[in-house]
């Protein structure tokens, strides 16, 4: 029983620990089978000598024994340990206890529902083991052992969930944490070629978004996320940029409000709908009209926010950020630069300098390709004259070149683009494979204007909803696989709806933080003093539901049976008949006092109190006949 | 140092206790008199949902936050599932038979169950960590035996009786203290003199008036120990009916009177013995005897009843 807990809770860490330290974990388990089969021991010195090479092969693995991946490696492995020694009552209560934690950790990696339904059932297990170790028949009946310990989770959960609320959150964590061994995917801090192309095969989800009420259409869902104004003639980079002054940002109107739910992302920035404004919470707007937060990202995150139309009416740029945008490397790409300025003479304004680029792209055989040739030298050149094909990014970053050469200030900016709509949640989602490289001019009065070259080529990527591109998720369920025809698109409303549940469960609960606190409480009224208020609600949800339980736990058990009533109804009568019956007296007693002393009593009690006799002290077949006479006679007497 | 100022509080809270216990033979357990605290492994789960709660609250993962809250609430209800293992038990004391010196006593107790709920692994103990379990199931009894070894002829104290339970997780302990009412008669240990007693035997010479004997049946009562075995009615033990002795109604024999002194010159203890050995000897053949102590006297009688007087006198002398 125990191994079998032990396998249950280390079973989704096993998939994130490396893999000799899983081995060694299931070995240890077979062993303390094998040794509790055949009852053999194995002495304390080869035990030792076990722990010590595996806390040797933790720190030879990891370079270190703290930090996140090390420690959860070196706790599985000593939980291992403990299990071969363990035979007391002592062992198992602490293997159990620690169960929990182990349990616990698998979070650390994995926040899915599904995980969630898992270890509901982990501690089931962990509690049935408890209850056998406390119960003197040991393991048997596993049914009612499971019993006891599903309705004591069943009557935690309420009161959990009251806790989860109104427990107090911190915006951030309590002590820095190491970096995380692994990277999430997404938008990298800096954009080369192939940079972004190589998103479009993940799946996963970046972010879900819901419209508060007006939505706009996938054509201008632009998800900013950052801008890179640096660049070394291959690789784009972030410039100078600062947090911007609440004074130095033009004047807007408000477009749309939406909530974001993000998933960690392991870096910085937020994403939003262009154009930027106000930040949420806890986040910073930067000159560049991007959003940073202080720490990484490495939990599911949300904000609200909403987005804007600037008005650049009269706003000049400054010489700082006019420098910034032009900056281009002294030398290289000599051909582009010089076809710029020749186009830029030959256009009457910047708009239609912009105009004539597109229109170049739009008419010549540019093509939009996932695998272009790889380019190692003089890229933009070589892109824009030779191969004539790629990314968003090559589209991107030679547009930006372009532009610079000629003088005109601009810069790159990545994120997503479009979106999936879910029905069954009513929200977006935005996927990996969604992400994009765009590009901003600054034209005099109008500002920094989105322009999206890629649009130029290929305007089924912008315009057309997600499902076109989606042939490829298609094919991966073919309908040969079922052997019969689905109605089209069963599947697809299928995933949707789960992706709704999920949703509801990353949102609501697992992106439960302070600013959903601090909403809700807001909401309420509380605006200052939300801590104090948050814990006299806490201590008073527990003070009433632990009567409201308590009551009701312990009127259940002293509900008593209803012979015995009866039967206290019986010897309640004879009293009033003026019968002296002592407490302690059992039925026979009463019987034989009556015979003695109260002859003519004896005939009308006599009956009942036979009957109670063979019901309490008699194997009767026909019980419950045998109960309903007694009832009815005590009655009529 | 440390060690005896807190055996002292110990022994002044024990006396505590055990002024307020209650000494009737049936005590219904209930609010007043069960006490609740968790267990080491209570304590252990604590540490353990803090840590959860720490990790959670620094990874900001609202699982963990979960995780650590479910096991808080069972936690805290467990305080209820154990309480209610114990509440409105009734237990009973049934009261304890005399033994010899050197025999164990055993203390019979019975828990009753008269709720509809299933009570698993209640026990019964002189102490929270040694017990026996068992279980009481609903509207139903369970017999706890207890038994003791003593040595020391007198009354024999039974120690505060501990009644506990920390199903179903182990988690939080609730127990009560409770004393029997009773104590237990431990008469001197029987050793046969090497003298012969009967010196003091001042029976033979009266002893005239020569017998019915022993054919002159009168009665029929439960055996005990102590009883000749010649008057066990084996007949009715065959069929069942448990141990019976034929009672007879025996003027006669000899006559046998002991005194303390004729062995008075012997260590106290071991003088009370040979004469309780006597007793049960004389008491065996059936023959009338009597006792002289320096502080009770006992007429020439005889029966269990007799003997037993007889024996209480020297386990008390």
């Amino acid at each position: 029983m125990l191994i079998f807990v032990q396998a249950l809770v280390l079973f989704p860490l096993w998939f994130e620990i490396p893999t000799w330290v899983t081995a060694s974990t299931i070995a240890l388990m077979f062993f303390k089978f094998l040794s509790y089969r055949l009852q053999i021991k194995l002495p304390a010195w080869i035990v030792l000598i076990f722990v010590f090479s595996a806390l040797a092969g933790v720190y030879f693995h990891f370079r270190t024994i703290s930090g996140r991946d090390a420690g959860v490696s070196l706790i599985c492995l000593m939980y291992g340990f403990k299990l071969l020694e363990s035979k007391s009552y002592r062992d198992a209560a602490l293997t159990l206890f620690i169960s929990f934690f182990i349990m616990v950790m698998a979070f650390l990696f994995n926040k899915s529902i599904v995980m969630g339904l898992y270890l509901l059932l982990a501690m089931i297990a962990i509690l049935s083991g408890l209850v056998a170790l406390n119960s003197i028949h040991g393991f048997q009946g596993l049914k009612h052992l499971s019993k006891i310990s599903g309705v004591a989770l069943l009557q935690a959960l309420p009161i959990m969930l009251v806790l989860f609320f109104l427990f107090p959150r911190l915006p951030g964590p309590l002590w820095a944490m190491p970096d995380s061994s692994q990277g999430g995917t997404g938008i990298s801090d800096s954009m080369s070629p192939g940079d972004i192309g190589s998103l479009t095969t993940f799946d996963d989800p970046a972010f879900r978004v819901k419209f508060e009420s007006t939505v706009p259409s996938a054509n201008d869902m632009y998800w900013r996320g950052m801008v890179f104004s640096d660049y070394d003639g291959y690789t784009w980079r972030e410039g100078v940029r600062s947090p911007t002054r609440t004074a130095n940002i033009p004047n807007f109107t408000s477009r749309y409000q939406y909530k974001v739910q993000m998933e960690p992302n392991q870096s910085r920035w937020l994403f939003g709908l262009e154009q930027l404004a106000t930040s949420p919470n806890g986040t910073f707007l930067f000159n560049d009209f991007t959003w940073r937060r202080p720490r990484k990202i490495t939990t599911q995150f949300s904000y609200s926010a909403e987005a804007v139309t600037y008005d650049y009416q009269g706003v000049e740029l400054s010489a700082v950020h006019r420098n910034v945008n032009l900056q281009l490397p002294a030398t290289g790409n000599e051909r582009t630069r010089q076809w710029a300025q020749q186009l830029f003479t030959q256009s009457s304004s910047t708009q239609d300098f912009i105009q004539r680029t597109l229109n170049v792209i739009n008419q010549q055989e540019y093509s939009y390709t996932l695998t272009p040739e790889v380019l190692e030298e003089e890229v933009v050149d070589g892109f824009w004259f030779d191969t004539q094909e790629g990314f968003c990014e090559h589209y991107a970053g030679a547009f930006v070149f372009i532009m610079r050469a000629a003088g005109v200030p601009a810069r790159v900016v990545t994120g997503y683009q479009g979106g999936e709509y879910n029905p069954y949640g009513d929200f977006y989602l935005i996927r990996q494979s969604d992400a994009h490289a765009w590009t901003e001019v600054w034209v005099d009065n109008q500002g920094w204007v989105r322009v999206d070259p890629t649009a130029a080529i290929d305007p089924s990527r912008v315009e057309a909803d997600l499902r076109t591109r989606a042939t490829r998720r298609d094919s991966w369920f073919s309908d040969k696989e079922f052997g019969f025809d689905l109605p089209q698109g069963f599947l697809q409303k299928l995933q949707l709806r789960w992706d709704a549940i999920k949703s509801f469960w990353d949102d609501s609960l697992m992106g439960y933080g302070q600013d959903q606190q601090n909403n809700w409480l807001s909401k309420l009224g509380i605006k200052s003093n939300q801590w104090r208020f948050l814990g006299y609600g806490l201590v008073f949800t527990l003070i009433v539901s632990g009567l409201v339980f308590g009551l009701w736990l312990l009127r259940k058990s002293s509900k008593r049976d209803p012979i015995e009533k009866y039967y206290e109804l019986l010897k309640a009568k004879l009293m009033k008949q003026e019968v002296i019956i002592s407490s302690h007296w059992g039925p026979k007693a009463i019987l034989e006092l009556l015979q003695q002393e109260h002859p003519e009593l004896h005939k009308k009690y006599s009956t009942p109190i036979k009957f109670y006799i063979a019901i309490r002290y008699k194997k009767v077949s026909d019980k419950d006949n045998l109960q309903q006479r007694f009832k009815t006679q005590v009655k009529a007497l | 140092m440390i060690n005896t100022i807190i055996k002292r509080i110990q022994k002044r809270f024990y006396r505590w206790v055990e002024a307020r216990l209650p000494a009737a033979p049936e005590i219904q357990l209930k609010q007043k008199n069960i006490y609740i605290l968790p267990t080491r492994y209570g304590w252990l789960m604590l540490l353990i949902i803090v840590l959860i709660l720490i990790a959670a609250t620094n990874y900001q993962n609202n699982m963990g936050y979960m995780a650590g809250f479910v096991l808080l609430s069972i936690g805290s209800l467990s305080t209820f599932y154990t309480y209610r293992n114990l509440r409105q038990l009734k237990i009973k004391m049934i009261k304890p038979k005399a033994v010899y010196a050197g025999e164990s006593a055993t203390l019979e107790i019975e828990v009753i169950n008269q709720t509809q709920q299933y009570r698993a692994s209640v026990g019964i103990g002189e102490t929270k960590v040694k017990m026996s379990l068992l279980d009481v199931p609903q509207q139903s009894s369970s017999q706890f035996t207890k038994t003791f070894l003593v040595t020391k002829r007198g009354w024999f104290e039974v120690p505060r009786m501990v009644i506990s339970s920390v199903f179903p997780f182990g988690i939080f302990q609730v127990w009560s203290w409770f004393k029997t009412p009773y104590q237990i008669l431990v008469y001197p240990k029987p050793i046969p003199a090497p003298i012969n007693l009967s010196d003091s035997n001042h029976g033979n010479e009266e002893g005239s008036n020569s017998v019915k004997g022993s054919e002159d049946f009168y009665s029929v009562k439960e055996y005990q120990p102590g009883d000749p075995l010649k008057q066990v009615m084996w007949k009715a033990y065959a069929r069942g009916r448990g141990m019976l002795s034929k009672e007879f109604e025996d003027k006669v024999g000899q006559q046998k009177i002991f005194s303390w002194q004729s062995v008075a010159h012997y260590e106290k203890e071991l003088a009370l013995s040979y004469l309780c050995h006597e007793l049960i000897e004389a008491n065996k053949k059936g023959i009338d005897f009597g006792l002289e102590m320096p502080d009770q006297k006992f007429d020439l009688a005889n029966g269990d009843k007799h003997l037993y007087d007889c024996l209480t006198a020297l386990a008390i002398f």
